[in-house]
């Protein structure tokens, strides 16, 4: 059955987004409950075959209705007014406050920075300083500020941890922010939320959420992967891919320049073509599901880590 | 020029006969049934000798009505191709749910490849917003516009006729793209730089491209005519503050299409001039910006949506008065929210991206701005509440669809107030959630136009729909959304992203199965109609009706007869009051006979917009398939049948008095045959006393 991901929030962005749900249905319910009352007595009260009913033909204008009328949604709306311009700064990664609040004692770690970049159709998470970089599988530590700068090497795409952090678009030739603190650990789906293309229902990725003992032992495993990302390696990577098998790549000794230059490229001009495999035909898609030759170049790895 | 991947040749261009996907036993299904229709159609009207009535009175007809009739049947057809679209994505969805689900017919899961599939919700899009609404609401507003304020006919009934046969060429082209090459893969909101060449390739994009073009033409020659109608041709003592609210809808989302429908012309022919000679506009590369492309897309698309909706707030304007047995209630207030929403209209489109990264300030705003929308449409709510309140409630089929309808604005406007939270909107932008919410709100459309189509069927065809099957299709239809819609919005709690050709997750199958089950209820409703129409028309005779089919309406159109004559009014009436029909019921003239009737001018028909719209087609087809010899030709003769027209003679003719009076007098012997059904109907709130 359904988990309804958004009713249990494992961070304080998707808390605050919960929160205004709640607030929000909260302040609209008390217009849009009684409006419904009124409607569903209205029917009753006045079908034709109650005779009892009182009937006034001539009625149809009434000063303190319309003052009701108007008045009603007006003070409901400047309430949501107020409350937008708080919750919208409450989930602003901008917000410097934001990073403190919600998490434990805990909290005051040094803030961890992921890269991400969306091509067609995977997910590369480059871990700056650290050299390694991961597809299709993102590793936080709990307890700690994660600070996402993303990009896109094709078309523009959404990240969304529906229990951790809302969407933000991912733009080619263009740098979005991004950031979450999961205060539980454990493993929660990662989403491509706009559609990019024949891949994209294949684009989820996990967001595994460690303690920082396990988040180091991670980081050393990546790091001894023996396939490298550089440019080429990183175009290979970008190559129009449906990932339909779940397949993830650990790489190590990641290029520190890679992310600036997938931007410059991309405003350069350059492109990762979808193969008319793809789209010449209709119902030709089994045969071009996945690109020859790219799975003999990158190994599948397997994680190695626990929960 | 840009480089194209496939075979191109000067004679046809991109066209190969792989392009028709024999294959695909998908495609060849819809064609062999579409095919079965077409000889089917053709059979019947070589049968009955239906080809010199179908040219005289339809294809080349300017009469406002006919050209209304005929929106509403290319609007309704296309309203079923998007059904079917519809039924298939769900079909897919529930088939393709989990790792584990099964393939068929080539894909991995369910019975769709990803390509397919993208293709079939673009389409789903397109039609349903720009050739399916848009179609049947111009319908309305040619139908009863000129009835309502009084006139003869529209403004200018040649550009009518234009108008129409743009939309229908827009139409037809969405509908070739089934059989000859693909649709666009990128949505019907054409997600750039997705619908650029690196990324869509093949012609599917230039066919949505070209038939929203062509078919927003349409749109914005339909828009300069009904505003001028409005403005200059309304009867004497029809002021503004007596106009029927539906006219004011009319207006208000006409001026929206006026000043819309442009800029999406724009933006669509700067993203052909990228696909076509390799600009950059909304390239990602070589300093193009695709954001432009969204900017201008939305500033176009969120008025597009108030010009969907508007029409129908008109429409149960002038129902639930009706059934109510009152006038509208604050009439004026709701001119007003009418005015108000439209110019709110402009003011939202930012909403559609709040999750593209700007700042809280930016966001506010438009968050605010959206939610100020929110009041005006309270206010109309509460206006149709004590409409209802203290009067006479009958509820036939029209009143049902209407007051429904209000429900379901209620649940579009507090999903819509959650959406416009930017907090939220980042937890359900493009999800299902959206999805749901305007679909609830698309149905406020939907559920009018059908109370819309059985409240004024009478009028133009001078008998009712059978109402024991109207209300079985109502209570299938409701059942149906109400089960779809539920489950659409728990999967928008689990973030279930749109526009997915393969669930990831198998925990959201139940819901799936679900919305299948609704689905099914949809199309029960839908053979549930196809059932009314055929019971109605061969029950006709027993649900004839007068010029006053319900006993209880209140404009201008219903003073005359049913089905209405080519004239419209014999004489045209003098307005004296807000609804001036039911005031003149009120004051026993409801029978009141002109003292003479006098010659009529009416405009001659004309095959012009035909031969037009046949041009532009091929002009379309060619541009798709870049035929570059046929588009020059095609533009040529355009232009040519324009010149030629311009230099041509009498453009209109005259019914004479004597002509008009055997009509008016042979309608009131019909009348008097059938007064005794009408009376037994009990619809009629008078009787009928024919003058010698």
């Amino acid at each position: 059955m359904s988990q309804f991901w958004l009713f249990h929030p494992r961070g304080p962005i998707a808390q605050a987004g919960f929160q205004s749900i709640l607030v929000d249905v909260a302040a609209m319910m008390i217009i849009i409950g009684p409006t419904t009352l009124l409607l569903l007595w209205c029917i009753w009260r006045y079908r034709r075959s109650t005779s009892t009913a009182p009937y006034t033909p001539g009625w149809s204008h009434s000063l303190p209705v319309e003052i009701v009328s108007w008045g009603f949604p007006l003070a409901i709306v400047g309430f949501l007014s107020y409350y937008t311009y708080i919750s919208t700064y409450a989930v602003d990664p901008f917000n410097p406050r934001l990073m403190a609040a919600g998490t434990s004692a805990d909290a005051d770690r040094a803030p961890i920075d992921v890269d991400v970049v969306s091509t067609d159709w995977q997910w590369l998470f480059i871990y700056p300083g650290r050299h390694i970089a991961a597809s299709n599988e993102l590793v936080v530590p709990v307890h700690t500020p994660v600070r996402f700068r993303l990009t896109s090497a094709t078309v523009p795409n959404d990240l969304f941890i529906p229990q951790l952090v809302g969407e933000i678009d991912i733009m080619p030739g263009m740098l979005t922010k991004q950031a979450l603190i999961a205060n539980r650990p454990g493993t929660y789906e990662g989403i491509a939320a706009d559609y990019s293309g024949p891949g994209f229902s294949w684009m989820q990725f996990k967001t595994h959420v460690v303690s920082r003992a396990d988040f180091d032992r991670w980081v050393g495993t990546v790091a001894q992967s023996p396939l490298h990302l550089d440019q080429a390696a990183f175009d290979s990577f970008a190559t129009p891919t449906i990932n339909s098998s779940g397949k993830r790549i650990y790489f190590s000794d990641v290029d520190e320049g890679l992310f600036g230059r997938v931007i410059q490229n991309v405003m350069a001009g350059k492109a990762y073509p979808t193969p008319s495999l793809y789209t010449e035909k209709k119902a030709s898609y089994q045969n071009g599901r996945r690109q020859p030759g790219s799975d003999a170049a990158l190994s599948h790895s397997e994680p190695g880590m626990s929960n | 020029m840009v480089d194209l991947q496939g075979p191109w040749t000067p004679l046809l261009g991109r066209l190969t006969l792989q392009e028709i996907p024999f294959d695909s036993p998908i495609v060849f299904g819809a064609f062999a049934f579409a095919a079965t229709l077409a000889v089917i159609i053709i059979g019947l009207l070589t049968y009955y000798r239906g080809w010199g009535i179908l040219w005289r009175d339809w294809l080349t007809s300017v009469d406002h009505k006919r050209i209304g009739i005929m929106y509403l049947i290319v609007g309704g057809v296309l309203l079923f191709r998007g059904f079917i679209d519809a039924v298939m994505m769900r079909t897919q969805q529930v088939m393709a749910a989990g790792p584990a689900s099964p393939g068929y017919l080539g894909a991995e899961h369910g019975y769709l490849p990803p390509y397919h599939y993208d293709q079939v919700y673009g389409s789903h899009g397109t039609i349903m917003l720009i050739f399916a609404a848009t179609p049947i609401l111009a319908g309305f507003m040619n139908y009863l516009l000129p009835l309502q304020i009084g006139a003869r006919d529209m403004a200018f009934p040649y550009l009518n006729s234009v108008a129409l046969w743009m939309t229908a060429v827009g139409a037809g082209l969405v509908m070739l793209s089934l059989f000859v090459g693909d649709f666009s893969q990128a949505g019907w909101v054409g997600l750039t730089p997705l619908t650029e060449m690196s990324y869509s390739p093949d012609v599917g994009v230039d066919y949505w491209a070209w038939a929203l073009e062509i078919g927003s033409i349409g749109t914005t020659l339909g828009a300069v005519n009904i505003i001028a109608t409005i403005i200059k041709m309304r009867a004497p003592g029809m002021t503004w503050f007596r106009l029927p609210l539906f006219t004011w809808t009319a207006l208000t989302t006409n001026v929206i299409g006026l000043t819309a429908f442009p800029v999406l012309g724009v933006a669509l022919g700067l993203l052909l001039l990228d696909r076509y000679i390799g600009t950059h506009f909304f390239t990602t590369g070589f300093g193009g910006n695709f954001m432009l492309y969204t900017d201008l897309f939305w500033i176009w698309g969120h008025p597009e949506v108030y010009f969907i909706i508007l029409p129908a707030w008109g429409m149960m304007s002038e129902i639930i008065p009706t059934f109510s047995e009152k006038p509208l209630f604050g009439y004026t207030v709701m001119v007003a929210a009418t005015l108000s929403i439209g110019c709110i209209s402009w003011t939202v489109w930012l909403h559609h991206f709040f999750t593209m990264g700007a700042g809280p300030i930016v966001n506010v705003f438009y968050s605010i701005s959206t939610m100020l929308v929110s009041i005006p449409t309270g206010v109309k709510v509460f206006n149709w509440a004590f409409t209802m309140f203290r009067g006479r409630l009958t509820f036939t089929t029209p009143m049902l669809w209407a007051v429904s309808a209000i429900f379901m604005q209620l649940i579009g406007g507090l999903t819509g107030m959650m959406l416009a939270i930017p907090a939220i909107n980042y937890m359900t932008h493009n999800t299902v959630f959206v999805i749901a919410h305007f679909h609830c709100v698309a149905m406020v459309t939907i559920f009018a136009s059908v109370a819309g189509i059985t409240f004024w069927f009478p009028k133009a065809t001078g008998f009712k729909l059978d109402e024991a099957s109207g209300q079985l299709v109502f209570w299938l239809f409701m059942a149906g959304t109400f089960t779809v819609f539920t489950a659409m919005f728990g999967l928008g709690f689990d973030g279930m992203p749109r526009r997915l050709a393969y669930i990831p997750y198998a925990s959201w199958r139940p819901l799936m199965i679900v919305e299948e089950f609704g689905i099914l209820l949809y199309c029960g409703s839908i053979a549930a109609f196809i059932y009314q129409i055929v019971v109605s028309v061969r029950n006709r005779a027993h649900n004839l009706v007068d010029v006053d089919a319900w006993g209880t309406t209140r404009s201008l159109e219903w003073m005359t007869h049913s089905p209405v004559p080519a004239y419209n009014f014999a004489v045209i009436p003098h307005v004296n009051a807000r609804d001036e029909w039911a005031w003149r019921r009120d004051n026993g003239l409801a029978d009141m006979l002109p003292e003479h009737y006098e010659d009529i001018e009416v405009p001659l028909n004309t095959p012009v917009p035909m031969f037009l719209g046949i041009a532009t087609a091929g002009f379309g087809f060619a541009m798709v398939w870049r035929i570059w010899w046929l588009a020059a030709v095609s533009l040529a003769a355009v232009f040519i049948i324009i010149i030629i027209r311009s230099f041509g003679g009498t453009t209109g003719t005259v019914i004479p008095a004597d002509a008009v009076r055997r009509t008016e007098q042979a309608s009131r012997r019909k009348r008097r045959q059938n007064a005794d059904n009408v009376l037994g109907d009990g619809v009629m709130a008078f009787a009928v006393k024919p003058r010698a």
